[in-house]
C-alpha cells in the first residue's frame, strides 16, 4: 500500500476517533437558575409577634397559634404567668400567588377579629441583585367584645413595609416603619384613670436573627414608637426562640406585650421589660398545601 | 492554476503522467493513481454522508420529568421537576443524564427548602447519571423496549456504579424515555431528614420520564 494511502486513512482515523470521543464525552452540567433568591431570611411568617418578610409559596397554607401568658415575675404564685390571663389568636395565612399571600386571625383580647395581606416587593438574590427582601403587609381590626361602640369605631388598622437582608446564613435583620390607626381610642383605663390616647402611631420595628444550627435561631424584636404615643405605654421588647421541625416552625419567647396584632402591640404595650414585666409566649407555625394533598 | 485540468472524479492533471490532490497539508501531496482517488473520494464522500447519518441518531431533551418519592410513617411525599437534562448517543450508546436539584418541588416551599439544605445543593446543586446502554435497542421497532442502562449516578458528591432498567420508544417525535428505581440515602452521605421525631425512610424511589428530540451534533 502507498504511504499516501496510509496517511489517509490513518488522518480518517484519528479524525473518526476524536469525534467518538467527543460524542462520548459528558454535557456540560448547567444550573437553571445559577443565583437564585436567598433561602429564607426569616423562617415563619411572624418573627415573634409582629411579621417577618417570609412569604408563602403559592398553594401554602401557614396555620398559626399564638399565645401570651401573664407576667413571669409574679412567681410561682400564678405559676410564672401561666394562671394569669392568656392572650390567644388562631391565625391563617394562605400563598394566593407566590408574592402575595392573605390572612385570617382572631385574638380573644377585645374579640379581635383582623385580615391581612402581605406584598413581597422584593427578593434578596444570591448575587444581591437586588440585596434585600422588601415586603407590604396592611391588617384591619375588628373589636367584637360587647363595649357600646358602633360600626368604623371598632376598627384598627396597621401598614407597615418590611425591609430585610440575610447576612450569610447565620444572621438576618429586618427593619419595619409601621403606622397604626384606631378609628375610636379607650380615654379611660384600669381603676378609672384617665389616660391620653393617640389615634396614630408611627413606629420602627427592629427584627434581628441568629440561627444557631439548622433547627434552631434566635430572635429579638423590638417596636420603638417614634413621635407621639398613649400616655404610659412603652416600646414592645421580646426574645425568642425559634425551632424548625421540618414542617412546624415553634417559636417561644418573652414579651412585654400581651397583643398579638401590631398596630395593639405598638399602641398599647405598657409592660418595661428591663422592670421584669415581661411575659412567656409562644406561636405554632404549620404549613399545609391545599390543592393537591401532600 | 493554468497548468491544471479537470480529469474526472476526485484528481486533477498536473503536469505529464502525475495526479495530485491539493490539499493544504503538504504531507498529503504525493503522486496518486486514479484508482486510489477513487478510493479517497468515496472514503470522503463516506465521512460526508454516512456519518452524518449516524450522528444524528442522538436524542436530547431539557424538558424531561424526574421526581422522587418519600414515605415518613403514614405519609408520603413526591418532589417533582420539569427540568431533567439527559442525551442518548444511539451509536455509541452513551446515556447522559442530569438534573438541576433546586429545582425540585414538594408543595411545601418550606420542605422544599429543607430538602435542599439536606442535599446540600449550593455545593452538590446537580443529581447526573453518566454510562451506556447494555442491552440492545432497535430504533426501527415500534412499542416501548425494555433497556437497561449501566454507569455512574452521582448524587451529593457520591459516585457509585449503577443498574438502572428502563424502557425506550421511538416515536413520531424523538425518543420516549421512562425509568425507575430506588436509591438508598446512606450510599450518598445523606443524612434523612427528620418531620418532628420521625424520620424520612432513606430508601427513595427515583422516576423518570422525557421525551428526547433528534439534535445534529456539531
Amino acid at each position: 500500500m502507498r504511504p499516501f494511502l496510509l496517511r489517509m486513512i490513518f488522518a480518517m482515523v484519528v479524525a473518526l476517533g476524536f469525534s467518538a470521543e467527543a460524542g462520548r464525552a459528558q454535557m456540560p452540567r448547567e444550573r437553571v437558575d445559577p443565583g437564585g433568591p436567598v433561602e429564607e431570611v426569616f423562617w415563619a411568617p411572624s418573627a415573634i409577634l409582629g411579621s417577618s418578610v417570609y412569604n408563602l409559596p403559592q398553594g401554602n397554607l401557614n396555620v398559626t397559634i399564638m399565645h401570651a401568658f401573664g407576667i413571669v415575675t409574679n412567681g410561682v404564685r400564678d405559676l410564672f404567668g401561666l394562671d394569669g390571663a392568656a392572650n390567644i389568636r388562631f391565625g391563617a395565612d394562605y400563598g394566593v400567588h407566590d408574592r402575595l399571600s392573605i390572612g385570617v386571625g382572631r385574638s380573644r383580647f377585645d374579640k379581635l377579629y383582623d385580615v391581612r395581606f402581605k406584598a413581597k416587593l422584593l427578593r434578596q438574590m444570591k448575587d444581591n441583585t437586588p440585596p434585600v427582601d422588601v415586603a407590604l403587609k396592611g391588617d384591619v381590626g375588628i373589636m367584637t367584645v360587647e363595649n357600646g361602640f358602633d360600626g368604623a369605631d371598632r376598627l384598627s388598622y396597621l401598614a407597615s413595609l418590611m425591609i430585610a437582608r440575610a447576612f450569610g446564613e447565620r444572621a438576618s435583620l429586618q427593619v419595619t416603619p409601621m403606622f397604626s390607626h384606631f378609628n375610636t381610642v379607650f380615654i379611660e383605663r384600669g381603676s378609672g384613670r384617665i389616660l391620653e390616647e393617640e389615634n396614630d402611631h408611627v413606629a420602627l420595628g427592629l427584627t434581628g436573627r441568629v440561627v444557631l444550627n439548622r433547627r434552631l435561631a434566635l430572635q429579638v424584636e423590638y417596636m420603638p414608637v417614634l413621635g407621639a404615643r398613649s400616655d404610659g405605654t412603652t416600646n414592645a421588647l421580646s426574645v425568642g426562640l425559634d425551632i424548625e421541625t421540618g414542617g412546624h416552625v415553634f417559636q417561644l419567647f418573652f414579651t412585654t406585650s400581651p397583643w398579638l396584632t401590631e398596630q395593639h402591640v405598638i399602641a398599647r404595650n405598657d409592660d418595661d421589660f428591663f422592670d421584669g414585666d415581661f411575659r412567656f409566649g409562644f406561636n405554632v407555625n404549620r404549613v399545609f398545601r391545599l390543592g393537591g394533598g401532600e | 492554476m493554468d497548468e491544471l485540468e479537470s480529469e474526472g472524479m476526485g484528481g486533477w492533471r498536473r503536469g505529464r503522467g502525475e495526479h495530485r490532490l491539493l490539499f493544504p497539508l503538504q504531507f498529503i501531496q504525493t503522486p496518486l493513481r486514479p484508482h486510489v482517488l477513487r478510493l479517497v473520494a468515496a472514503c470522503l464522500l463516506w465521512t460526508l454522508v454516512a456519518v452524518p447519518a449516524v450522528w444524528g441518531q442522538a436524542f436530547m431533551t431539557k424538558t424531561g420529568h424526574a421526581e422522587f418519592t418519600s414515605s415518613v410513617p403514614l405519609h408520603t411525599f413526591t418532589g417533582t421537576s420539569e427540568h431533567l437534562v439527559g442525551r442518548i448517543s444511539l451509536p455509541d450508546s452513551t446515556v447522559d443524564f442530569y438534573l438541576d436539584l433546586t429545582t425540585l418541588e414538594t408543595g411545601i416551599g418550606k420542605r422544599d427548602k429543607d430538602m435542599r439544605t439536606t442535599l446540600e445543593t449550593d455545593t452538590y446543586p446537580f443529581a447526573e447519571f453518566f454510562g451506556t446502554l447494555v442491552t440492545p435497542f432497535d430504533p426501527d421497532r415500534e412499542g416501548a423496549q425494555p433497556v437497561t442502562v449501566r454507569g455512574a449516578f452521582t448524587l451529593h458528591g457520591v459516585t457509585r456504579e449503577v443498574t438502572i432498567d428502563g424502557t425506550l420508544r421511538r416515536t413520531a417525535e424523538g425518543l420516549k424515555v421512562e425509568a425507575a428505581w430506588e436509591i438508598n440515602l446512606n450510599d450518598y452521605n445523606i443524612t434523612p431528614p427528620s418531620l418532628l421525631i420521625v424520620r424520612v425512610d432513606e430508601v427513595q424511589k427515583v422516576r423518570i420520564e422525557a421525551l428526547l428530540e433528534p439534535v445534529e451534533r456539531s
